[in-house]
């Protein structure tokens, strides 16, 4: 073999492609050992209703706009003398309780975006509200500091915009094996098999030999590390319940993921929003529950830290159909064993003070928070991650 | 014409060619080829569902009167079943349509216009007036989509007043519709936002301009001042040669290569500066002898729904059930009428992540073929391959209910030479590895030699 030829071989054959997994993976033992920190981000869809998620159970003016939505104080799980939760948020309580909890308030961005899609987007890209990007913020961490495409793994059937870099993109599963089996048939092994490097260097096609040739590897490394752990926790019966579970059975068993996304939708409660929203708090709630003492049975709740969002709050004031419509700033939840500021990081919005829409005015920034988290938590550069520098909080 | 360079044409102004119509073409000049394109695209045809429930509710209300809650969520109801028909629509008018370069046309500039809409109405009116416009007047096109009632919600137009501009229109066009980031100042945008005030539209989707709502003084843009309307600042924008440079760079981008060559660039400026007609600029495009160089043929990745409506050109494919084809595209990363924000789909790489490469590659077999992929070597033969095909129609034809028209494709290849057949599946040259692979394999029949070279990373490129 030439000697230029053989050099760019093994150059390649360093840059992971070629590297057995079990190679891998003892490498990257070590740093497991050392706690691995990882973030998982909840997504609740369609704007939950923040205002009777965190209730302000003394204040004349939640019970005066919401005459007939209005939880009742004896229904509400008091956390203070002004502010309890959902009576569907017991779970919560109780982390709460032990310190596991921090309830950031009024979380929101200025100029606010009523629209479902344009908020989202906002939330999942992390630009201003007269931005558009075509990359996501935890796909702008994969560009900088993501490894493999199961760096970040969203629970789902596909990508979310947020998990999409400029260059890099995450891997979306929601069933190891069902990835695996559509990646492994030997027709796909055998076409690339004796691959010359000349052939991958090209420019769109060799990107496809490489995604396939990564994605072949990612979903045989997922599929076999996370079938050496069987969780005897159980979830709730239902998709978000289930999300969670393998959510925890990819944490348990090591893999080497940083971020994880997943969601649950159906918050978009315009109409008799009390039963749709017990519900699905409920969901939540209690997935969440089995999700961290699945993780604390396997020692990996300490180095988890779970963020739950959602894309806006809802007006203050109820509508005609006993439900909401779309609001702004909204709370959103910190949950892990590291916690700085347990409880509440900062005092509920103001109800009287509102936009021209009746909406709350935000007091957090949300970018603050994903600043924090990447440069806290996940330790990197939050600045390139956000392409802006925003304000550190103190709540890890 | 040479049928390489006809077979390049058709890939990227359409979504591939069949034998029958490459052998005709293949007699004729190339001026005449493309002289045919022009004349074959003249017509516009709208697509259209049939909303005559919604358009009933409309007509029966009192003229100025508000929707109930009620209606409101009836019409949304009827709005989204009635999205799903007009994806599907769209995609069979792609893969059958006699005017093929406006249809072509019309999706790339929905990746340019970038809008959504929950209701029917108005987005399938929008999409037509994609459809209409997509080979005429530039000036005519950006002012028409300024007047959608689509585009007017999407962008916030509608909430823009004298009292409390809405800036997101204005910035939108000149930022993504017309110039490109950085070729315009803020104050530009707080300037033309103004003239846009009063644009609104009526429950119809007509246009409606609201005179009360509209700034009549003076705004100052692009160093000119004047009590400039919409119409005005476009044509302000317009006189900008960095707006024909911003489009053509884009076109050049999406029909000849990733990669934007400079001068071939500026060359497609100078033409379309002239009168902004895009019918002279794609004219003079696909005249031009570099559209058809080596480098540019077979470059470039295809998006989800070039992949899907070539599969389906290349073998008539029928989806059962429309929500499946719509889970498809969402699979994919694209789904039609359903854009992720006002920057629209990125394209080329962008389109590729683990998740759609391994689908992609899959996906022809899945659907066509029993998700089975021959391996057969050859002089072997495999007993058991019609077991296999029906053993996972079995179990699993539920989740793929498509009707393949293999006799179709069989009577299109029937004389194509086997050594020749490659390249009616493929825009480029299959890699050394897995030419010698597929060299060892037996052509069984053409039907499981179209699955292996659809299976393989090559076809993902056009």
């Amino acid at each position: 073999m030439e000697r230029r030829k053989f050099l760019k071989q093994s150059s390649l054959a360093s840059s992971l492609f070629f590297v057995p997994s079990f190679v891998r993976a003892f490498q990257e033992v070590a740093s497991s050992k050392l706690g691995y920190k990882r973030l998982v981000i909840i997504q609740l869809s369609g704007g939950n209703d923040g205002l009777n998620t965190v209730i302000p159970y003394r204040n004349d003016l939640y019970y005066k706009e919401r005459p007939t939505l209005g939880i009742a104080k004896k229904d509400i799980i008091k956390l203070n003398d002004e502010v309890g939760l959902h009576a569907s948020l017991e779970p919560l309580k109780k982390l709460y309780d032990k310190g596991y909890l921090s309830i950031i308030n009024n979380v929101g961005y200025p100029n606010p975006v009523r629209s479902h899609f344009r908020s989202m987007d906002i939330w999942q890209t992390a630009t201003d509200s007269n931005e558009y990007s075509q990359s996501g913020w935890v796909g702008r961490y994969l560009d900088n500091y993501g490894k493999q495409p199961h760096s970040a793994i969203e629970v789902d059937e596909s990508l979310s915009l947020a998990m999409k870099g400029e260059n890099f993109n995450a891997i979306a599963t929601q069933d190891a094996k069902a990835l695996y089996n559509l990646s492994k048939d030997p027709y796909f092994k055998n076409i690339h098999n004796n691959q010359n490097n000349a052939h991958l260097n090209e420019h769109n096609l060799g990107y496809l030999y490489k995604s396939m040739i990564a994605a072949e590897s990612s979903a045989k490394y997922i599929f076999e590390t996370s079938k050496t752990v069987t969780s005897f926790q159980e979830y709730p019966n239902n998709k978000f319940g289930k999300h969670l579970n393998t959510t925890a059975q990819f944490i348990n068993s090591g893999l080497q993921t940083k971020v994880f996304y997943t969601s649950l939708g159906g918050f978009d409660t315009h109409v008799n929003q009390l039963n749709t929203q017990k519900r699905l708090l409920g969901q939540y709630a209690n997935g969440v529950e089995a999700f961290i003492k699945d993780l604390k049975d396997n020692d990996t709740f300490k180095d988890t830290l779970i963020l739950t969002f959602s894309e806006f709050g809802r007006r203050v004031k109820q509508n005609a159909s006993v439900g909401t419509d779309h609001g702004t700033a909204n709370n959103i939840f910190v949950i892990g064993e590291n916690l700085k500021k347990q409880g509440f990081y900062n005092d509920m919005a103001s109800l009287s003070d509102l936009d021209d829409n009746g909406d709350l005015k935000f007091e957090i920034d949300f970018r603050t928070i994903y600043a924090t988290v990447l440069d806290k938590w996940l330790e990197v550069d939050d600045k390139k991650v956000l392409n802006k520098s925003f304000k550190q909080l103190d709540f890890i | 014409m040479k049928t390489k360079y006809i077979q390049h044409l058709y890939r990227r102004i359409g979504f591939g060619i069949l034998p029958s119509t490459l052998g005709k073409l293949s007699k004729k000049s190339k001026k005449e080829v493309i002289k045919n394109l022009f004349t074959s695209s003249k017509n516009v045809t709208p697509l259209e569902v049939d909303t005559s429930e919604i358009k009933d509710i409309f007509s029966n209300m009192m003229r100025g009167s508000k929707l109930d809650p009620e209606t409101r969520r009836k019409i949304q109801k009827i709005s989204r079943k009635k999205q799903i028909e007009l994806n599907v629509a769209w995609i069979e008018r792609l893969t059958n349509s006699s005017e093929i370069l406006r249809e072509k046309m019309t999706l790339f500039w929905a990746n340019h216009f970038v809008c959504e809409d929950n209701s029917i109405t108005y987005i399938q009116q929008f999409n037509n007036t994609l459809r209409k416009h997509a080979l005429g007047d530039f000036r005519d096109f950006v002012n028409a989509v300024s007047k959608e009632a689509a585009m007017t919600k999407y962008l916030n137009t509608k909430q823009n007043k004298k009292q409390k501009p809405n800036e997101n229109f204005a910035r939108e066009l000149m930022e993504l519709f017309t110039l490109g980031v950085g070729h315009y100042t803020e104050e530009d945008i707080k300037e033309s936002a103004r003239a846009f005030t009063g644009y609104s539209h009526n429950l119809r989707g007509e246009f409606v301009f609201k005179k009360r709502q509209h700034d009549e003084s003076d705004k100052t843009f692009f160093g000119k001042t004047g009590n400039f309307s919409g119409k005005e600042i476009i044509d302000i924008i317009l006189e900008e040669k960095q707006c024909a440079k911003y489009i053509c760079e884009k076109i050049y981008r999406y029909f000849v290569n990733d990669t934007a060559d400079d001068n071939l660039v500026s060359a497609m400026t100078d033409v379309f500066y002239k009168d902004y007609n895009i019918e002279n600029l794609m004219r003079f495009m696909l005249m031009s002898d570099w559209f058809y160089d080596d480098k540019n043929i077979g470059s470039k990745i295809k998006s989800p729904i070039e992949f899907l409506v070539g599969l389906k050109t290349l073998v008539p494919t029928e989806f059962k059930n429309p929500k499946q084809l719509l889970y498809i595209q969402k699979l994919l990363g694209q789904t039609l009428l359903n854009p992720p924000n006002v920057a629209g789909w990125k394209g080329g790489k962008n389109w590729i992540d683990s998740n759609t490469i391994v689908l992609r590659l899959k996906l022809p077999s899945l659907l066509l073929n029993g998700a089975y992929i021959s391996k057969v070597k050859d002089g072997q033969d495999d007993v058991q391959m019609e077991a296999k095909k029906e053993l996972f129609k079995k179990k699993y034809g539920k989740r793929f209910k498509t009707e393949v028209n293999w006799k179709y494709f069989n009577t299109q290849f029937k004389n194509v030479k086997i050594n020749e057949f490659q390249n009616h599946v493929l825009a480029c040259e299959v890699n050394e590895a897995a030419q010698q692979y597929l060299k060892a394999l037996d052509k069984v029949s053409k039907q499981e030699y179209c699955i292996q070279l659809m299976s393989l990373p090559e076809y993902q490129m056009c």
